[in-house]
């Protein structure tokens, strides 16, 4: 009979709890179900109302990183430093703190805050020091010491690195101003230089036809029509001159923009080297 | 054993109250996300329905929570999820109706999510599993919405029709269709006299310009073939005649076209404003 | 069993679509109307707001031949139209350049969708603001694609 009294008891006092689904710890429950289901605003929500009631670490890590997922980095880097002191995961959240940053896109904020040191996680180091290199990859700061760079990564990669670092110091970019003189020479021959060969051809067929009839008409002294063709043949040199420049920029456009997919798709491949978050 | 019979049930009464308890708990907590669907609190009342979910142990509310995501999803225009969300709820339905109706639902929003030959899918599989009246004037009233949406009035006209033969919808669409014009005749008659189209379509301006064109760019190549100027004859015919003519052509086209999509458009916009009865 | 595993992969299917719910939404009406995207003479070409003698001249050469005279430039926006968007965001130095570079790479005959992206009208895509020499507001879509 004492027995009985105690389950039923226990039923009753556990069924109370969990009746009140606004209470604190019902609250954490569901927040924890959406938290694992990816559906990280209702998760916040959730979150912000527990944390009223309980101090939890890794809640409040859980309630930042809902924020990190979201894509609200500044939003999550604030919220991480709440567990920056005296908290087991410490480590874990300076290092989502760095990644924030990171991946908020302000590599000047990030890299500001990883010189400074003052939350650099010890377990980590290694991790942020990659982040820092990669940061570098990714903007258009003064790339930093070779040396340095490719020594951060591990070496199964550093050929990849080496190549990325060459590849960004020394982009493979076709000048402007080379291209437009070279038309300037002989027209076409600086789109054939960007590599638009058959555009190129085109270029010196339609000066070269025009200059010929212009030539041809003042011969046979029809000044009109060689004024005419003179005037169409100097608009289409010009022309020439201007869209080669305009291939060669294209050309460099390309050239950073597959630089730009090659490295994201690189670094997003192998988790930008950083440690699974089982948090 | 008296003893033990009273202890026994003792400990049902208590578990019982419990259960009722929590019943009256997760009938309130379905009526307040109720309420914040009734006042277009869309995404706060899912969270209410994934709270009750989440909770209901007894299952009791399965079936209308996840019917009512999917119906709150659909309002944000989010037909992916809500049809996963009644589909969901299909697999927790209880009877053949609340089957139904969460069929209808993926049907509905496969149709605004521009997917009706998914929507047609769905409906003739429905019409092979449910042979009773309602149901099969509910399919062809759906069916009849889907080929709206598909601008073929014709044979939505033919499934509300099955509904009712003087069914109100079924004579808007005879009306539409009535009103469209034919791309064919429009393309045909260019061919024969340039402009003829677009002045069929109602473009006369368009169409006078064309046919002055073509008469221009005409008198022009057989005036310079007379005078023997074979070079002229052929660059006019090529350059001027024969591009006016077939852009005279793809205008004609072009014109029917768009003018029938403008009345299809018109009559959409209409139902979806003035008709009251169901619509996707 | 077969029911539970549906609804198990339901469940899981739903979790990709989590992200809908990242930003709080509100309701959305749908409009019921049919997209008109088949039509390709009737679609609006980009076109910047500009005045005087070159909408004048645009607005002419537009009503007496280039609606009449049928779809003809392989790209998108249509020579005619790289010309006066050119002319307006460019000036009357650049802009003349520009359509003449353009001009002659239509008369190109061996270009193709190896050299420009497609754009969804099904043409050439070949915007002006790639002409201008300013590397930042270059638009790059993979080439062979569709363009915006």
């Amino acid at each position: 009979m004492p027995m009985i009294i105690t389950y039923s008891d226990m039923l009753c006092q556990d069924s109370s709890k969990d009746l009140d689904l606004f209470s604190y710890k019902s609250r954490l429950k569901f927040g924890n179900h959406l938290y694992f289901e990816k559906d990280y605003l209702r998760a916040s929500y959730e979150f912000r109302e527990y944390l009223k009631y309980e101090d939890n670490d890794t809640i409040r890590f859980r309630f930042a990183n809902c924020f990190y997922n979201i894509g609200r980095y500044i939003e999550a880097a604030d919220n991480f430093k709440s567990t920056f002191y005296n908290s087991t995961i410490q480590d874990e959240s300076r290092l989502a703190y760095f990644k924030s940053l990171f991946f908020s896109g302000d590599f000047n904020l990030f890299r500001n805050s990883s010189r400074n040191e003052i939350y650099l996680p010890e377990k980590y180091l290694t991790e942020v020091n990659r982040l820092y290199f990669t940061s570098f990859l990714m903007d258009n700061s003064v790339l930093p010491d070779t040396g340095n760079f490719i020594s951060a990564f591990p070496d199964s990669n550093k050929n990849d690195i080496r190549n990325f670092y060459i590849q960004k110091k020394f982009p493979q970019y076709k000048s402007p101003t080379t291209a437009a003189l070279l038309s300037s020479v002989i027209p076409g021959l600086g789109k054939i230089y960007v590599g638009n060969i058959t555009d190129g051809l085109t270029s010196f067929l339609v000066t070269g036809v025009l200059t010929f009839l212009a030539i041809d008409n003042f011969k046979h002294k029809h000044s009109f029509r060689g004024w005419l063709f003179t005037g169409l043949g100097a608009f289409f040199y010009a022309g020439n001159i201007y869209g080669s420049a305009a291939a060669a920029t294209i050309f460099n456009a390309g050239v950073k923009f597959n630089f730009d997919n090659d490295v994201k798709s690189y670094f997003e491949k192998r988790n930008y080297f950083l440690p699974e978050n089982n948090l | 054993m008296m003893k033990k019979f009273l202890c026994k049930l003792i400990f049902y009464f208590l578990v019982s109250l419990v259960s009722v308890q929590a019943q009256n708990e997760f009938s309130s907590q379905f009526d307040y996300a109720n309420t914040l669907f009734k006042t277009g609190n869309y995404f706060d009342a899912i969270t209410e329905y994934k709270r009750l979910i989440f909770f209901d142990s007894t299952k009791t509310y399965y079936y209308r929570p996840y019917f009512q995501i999917g119906i709150c999803y659909k309002a944000g225009a989010k037909f992916d999820e809500a049809i996963k969300y009644f589909s969901i709820s299909e697999l927790n339905s209880s009877d053949d109706l609340e089957r139904f109706d969460s069929k209808i639902e993926i049907v509905r929003c496969n149709i605004l999510r521009g997917t009706t030959s998914r929507a047609h899918q769905l409906l003739n599989e429905m019409e092979l599993k449910y042979t009773g009246n309602n149901s099969k004037d509910s399919i062809n009233y759906w069916r009849g919405w889907a080929y709206m949406f598909e601008d073929d009035w014709t044979s939505a006209a033919a499934s509300f029709a099955k509904i009712n033969p003087n069914h109100e919808l079924k004579l808007i669409c005879d009306r539409v269709e009535k009103e469209k014009v034919s791309v064919t005749f429009a393309t045909v008659i260019s061919y024969i006299l340039p402009g003829a189209g677009q002045i069929y379509t109602g473009n006369f301006l368009s169409g006078l310009l064309s046919l002055g064109w073509n008469v221009l760019s005409a008198y022009l190549t057989i005036n310079a073939f007379n005078a023997d100027r074979i070079f002229d004859g052929i660059a006019i015919l090529t350059l001027i005649w024969q591009r006016f003519y077939r852009g005279n052509i793809q205008n004609a086209e072009e014109f029917a076209k768009s003018k029938n999509i403008d009345i299809a458009n018109s009559a959409l916009i209409n139902l979806q404003k003035q008709f009251r009865g169901a619509k996707p | 069993m077969i029911k539970s595993i549906i609804f198990c992969l339901l469940l899981v299917s739903t979790l990709s679509y989590a992200q809908t719910d990242w930003v709080k939404w509100d309701a959305v009406e749908v409009s019921y109307k049919i997209s008109n995207a088949s039509s390709k003479i009737i679609i609006t070409q980009k076109q910047s707001p500009d005045s005087g003698i070159i909408s004048f001249l645009r607005n002419t050469y537009a009503f007496f031949i280039s609606d009449l005279d049928g779809d003809n430039c392989p790209f998108y926006p249509s020579c005619s139209h790289f010309f006066v968007q050119a002319i307006s965001e460019s000036g009357m130095i650049k802009g003349p350049l520009m359509f003449a570079d353009r001009f002659m790479r239509d008369l190109n005959f061996f270009k193709s969708k190896n050299n420009y992206p497609i754009h969804r009208i099904g043409k050439f895509h070949d915007p002006v603001s790639n002409y201008t020499l300013n590397e930042q507001v270059i638009e790059i879509t993979p080439i062979g694609s569709i363009g915006d």
